[in-house]
């Protein structure tokens, strides 16, 4: 409690509210532009933080990752195109409220509940992040090595057309991962006499170049039409008898989002999704579904915006990002010089609380400024693409070029841009190679430290049972789909 | 009637092609001194390019179903055209720097795309350009490439 209170005290730094705000106006409005999300910004936004130092970075990155997701159903109720892709299952009856004259209400509920849900994961994650972070103390290179293939092997359930193209992606992260000189020998690997890539292959240009070039590119050959704005009255706060109605949504969603979260990959969309089926299974209304349901904006926007807290919990506890976004985040830690890790709490619990009071004060901002401005905010959807996407490769290119003035890094942002852009056309999802490429390096040096402490004998791994528990739970995730067809076939033969 | 063609089998020759070519480029690594305990420089990326193998060949085994490939649009040439501009942004900016060519880039992208008024994307490129100008080198204090050009012109 102290050291929240401590993070508390920082924001009372008039340069740390600004940049708390500043994170989630931008949040908001890139959650509202259909095409460029959370993820996308946070790429984009990264190499501007550089200089600001950690806690202002952590802080405008964080306000940027919990507003996108309540932006993104902005434009879902108004256009019927999420902002966002954690927006998806909002705009299912968020949409159909606005048709039926209720946007305003939709808006209001959905600012509440994504309030609610936020705060309520922040409160998970102050709780949890720190005992999740003690346990973890006794971990050594094999549980963190084990913990780095399961985070891996949950990708398989992210995006994309199918699990194996997730993994393929992933491992493909991890071999970029191993790009530049090997730390233990000194041996160069895959640098082919190139300079830039001697150092490594650095995050912000993959990040950039796979995020937002690759989504440039394929607007390029989409080139959507401009969006259509629904006519709205202005959001308003939900009355006592919507509140009533919309209880057990939002709690279930809250309840769903933090824990969907804290798993390793999944984020905010899987969450939304699932949010949104539970809440139809649990309601009292379920005719009421797929005809504008107000429980069926509550649950997903309470589900959305609690995973942003939950996604946190095993990233700053462990190290192991919990959504794609805090991948990314994960990668600004490390360019500000901070290792994420249970050493992390007692190193710097400034650091982690500022950024748990900045999340927290991140929802109080989006919620007043989505009752009030969200009239705005809809109108945001209606920027010409052929104004938008242009901009955004111009920044993607200073973004890249920026931090270190090489024109080496605008080469590999443009050159991932284009496997972002061929990973979009053929079903890949990029948020599993930026995991590989994020966990790569950990896990080959934690393989390699558990290799030299069992003296090179694998079966060792057999002897930690916490390392053992993660990797059967791994093997079983991955082969489940074997094991359920044998299950099948035997159930045929009876 | 010829069956459709099934483009994860394509894809899953490309990745083990990458599998393959990354498996042979750690033979040209230089070799580590013996006695080193534990893994050496070329395990770890042999081992991963091998599960990078082994994945591509479940997929061209397994790559049945449908994939967004079939719902990806066809590429335009207006869109191959605005691709060749991104690509010419970087020897256009060596040339006359970056804060000029942005405003130019945004221009002749934005007629490009189509859908906008020519000068409502011409007033929202100059303003871009103040923007970033304003941002990056006057706030941010970031050297932007001038460009031989305006280096020449002694600007």
């Amino acid at each position: 409690m102290e050291g929240f209170l401590g993070g508390l005290a920082i924001l009372v730094d008039p340069w740390v509210m600004f940049m708390v705000f500043l994170g989630t106006v931008l949040g908001i409005f890139v959650g509202a532009l259909p095409g460029i999300s959370g993820s996308t910004t946070i790429a984009l936004m990264l190499p501007m933080t550089i200089a600001m130092g950690p806690i202002p970075a952590i802080c405008f990155l964080g306000a940027i990752y919990c507003a996108a997701n309540f932006g993104g159903s902005i434009t879902a109720i108004m256009v019927n195109a999420p902002g966002d892709p954690s927006a998806s299952a909002t705009a299912l009856e968020g949409y159909k409220m606005a048709e039926k004259g209720q946007a305003g209400l939709a808006l209001g509920m959905s600012a509440v509940s994504s309030a609610i849900g936020g705060i309520f994961s922040i409160f998970v994650l102050i709780i949890a992040a720190p005992l999740l972070a003690r346990a973890a103390y006794s971990f050594g290179p094999p549980e963190y090595f084990a913990l780095a293939v399961f985070g891996l092997s949950m990708c398989a359930a992210i995006g994309g057309d199918s699990a194996v193209k997730n993994l393929i992606a992933a491992a493909l992260g991890v071999l970029i991962a191993t790009v530049g000189m090997d730390l233990t020998t000194g041996v160069e690997r895959f640098a082919f006499g190139i300079d830039e890539l001697a150092d490594g292959i650095k995050f912000v240009p993959v990040l950039i170049g796979l995020f937002a070039v690759g989504e440039m590119l394929d607007q390029v050959v989409r080139r959507a039409e401009k969006a259509k704005i629904i006519a709205m009255d202005a959001a308003r706060v939900p009355g006592m008898a919507e509140f009533r109605k919309c209880n057990r949504s939002i709690w279930i969603g809250s309840g769903i989002g933090t824990f969907i979260g804290a798993l390793p990959a999944l984020g905010a969309t899987t969450a939304a999704l699932i949010g949104y089926n539970e809440t139809r299974r649990w309601s009292k209304h379920k005719e009421e579904f797929g005809k504008g349901s107000i429980e069926g904006v509550a649950g997903p926007e309470a589900a959305n915006n609690a995973a942003v807290g939950g996604s946190m919990v095993p990233t700053l506890a462990l190290g192991i990002p919990g959504s794609a976004t805090t991948a990314i985040i994960l990668a600004a830690l490390i360019v500000q010089g901070v290792r994420p890790g249970p050493h992390l709490f007692t190193e710097q619990p400034t650091l982690l609380y500022a950024v748990f009071a900045s999340m927290l004060a991140a929802n109080l901002f989006y919620l007043a400024l989505g009752l009030y401005m969200a009239k705005f905010f809809a109108r945001i959807s209606l920027v010409p693409p052929a104004i938008l996407w242009p901009f955004v490769f111009v920044l993607s290119i200073i973004g890249a070029y920026g931090p270190d003035q090489s024109m080496g890094d605008v080469v590999i942002m443009l050159v991932a841009g284009v496997v972002g852009f061929l990973f979009r056309r053929t079903g890949f999802s990029p948020a599993p190679l930026i995991m590989g490429l994020v966990l790569g390096g950990k896990m080959e040096e934690t393989l390699k430290q558990s290799l030299i402490i069992f003296g090179d004998d694998v079966s060792m791994f057999a002897t930690r049972p916490i390392a053992m528990a993660l990797l059967s739970i791994t093997a079983i995730g991955l082969f489940w789909p074997l094991i359920a067809r044998f299950w099948r076939m035997l159930g045929v033969q009876r | 009637m010829r069956p459709a063609r099934n483009p994860n089998h394509a894809i899953a020759a490309s990745i083990a092609a990458v599998a393959f070519a990354a498996i042979a480029a750690t033979f040209t690594f230089e070799p580590v001194p013996p006695g080193l305990p534990g893994l050496g420089a070329v395990e770890f990326p042999r081992l991963v390019s091998a599960i990078l193998f082994l994945l591509a060949l479940i997929l061209g085994l397994t790559a049945a179903s449908p994939t967004s490939e079939d719902d990806a649009p066809r590429i335009s040439s207006r869109a191959w055209l605005i691709f060749a501009l991104c690509l010419g942004f970087l020897p256009v900016m060596e040339i006359v720097g970056m804060i000029p060519a942005i405003p130019l880039f945004l221009l002749v992208v934005g007629l490009l795309w189509g859908g906008t008024a020519w000068p409502t994307l011409a007033l929202s490129a100059l303003g871009m350009g103040i923007a970033i100008w304003i941002i990056f080198v006057k706030i941010f204090r970031l050297t932007l490439p001038k460009g031989w050009l305006v280096t020449l012109l002694g600007f």
